[in-house]
């Protein structure tokens, strides 16, 4: 598992990224939907799990705050 | 029947004479949202309407980017306080996900305009029930409380 807090541009998530959001709320994303209310420019990151329900938006060309990153497994 | 034992913002069960039998405009609300001038039209929704056997009804919900993280206490007094508004309030509820609400399985089976049913999109979506407990209508966020199409549908169904 890496640790990485940083920021990180919108396109470059990827499963399994743990986010955090303006609110402070932390998702673990389970998957990308590639518009957001019709609107092309945006994102938005949903953790759909036991865990919780929970999405958050984000402009495609917008950074967003990377919690944790798992290492790949190949 | 909207829906057996919801409970108010205060913790206590709704009384059902406040839904049975009347037109309900259900929202899920967020006080840190976009949308959430939104209140306003709401507001005067219940205002236009709430004689004639209609209210609304708002659901606190914090899973859209943590947009209503406050306590019950708090929600409330923003609601009153910020927006004037009189109708009433669940306690903060589920909309979408494994733990969804019962009344969100109900309404979230109901298409929109578009024929898309499904998960909740986002903040401020509106569900519409008849006095008869049928769910009617579906308007997305971006559908203003006081657009056309949503009191005409108001409209359609006032007992």
């Amino acid at each position: 598992m890496t640790v990485v807090p940083a920021s990180l541009k919108a396109t470059e998530v990827q499963l399994g990224d743990r986010l955090r959001a303006r609110s402070g709320a932390e998702l673990t994303v389970t998957r990308i939907d590639e518009e957001f209310m019709g609107r092309a420019d945006m994102l938005a990151f949903v953790e759909d799990s036991e865990e919780q329900w929970f999405k958050m938006p984000a402009l495609r060309d917008g950074d967003v705050e990377l919690v944790r990153r798992d290492d790949a497994v190949d | 029947m909207v829906v057996d034992g919801l409970s108010g913002i205060d913790g206590r069960q709704i009384d059902p004479a406040v839904l049975d039998g009347k037109a309900v405009l259900v929202v899920n609300v967020a006080s840190k949202c976009g949308l959430t001038p939104q209140y306003e039209g709401l507001g005067r929704l219940q205002e236009r309407y709430g004689a004639a056997g209609f209210t609304v009804l708002g659901v606190p919900c914090n899973q859209f980017a943590g947009q209503e993280p406050g306590t019950p206490e708090e929600i409330q007094q923003f609601c009153s306080t910020t927006y004037g508004a009189s109708f009433p309030l669940t306690e903060k509820l589920e909309v979408n996900g494994r733990h969804r609400h019962p009344l969100y399985e109900r309404l979230t089976a109901v298409p929109d305009a578009d024929g898309r049913a499904g998960e909740v999109e986002w903040n401020f979506e509106k569900f519409l029930i008849s006095p008869g407990g049928e769910v009617v209508a579906r308007f997305r966020p971006q559908v203003e409380p006081e657009d056309a199409q949503v009191t005409r549908a108001i409209e359609r169904v006032l007992p």
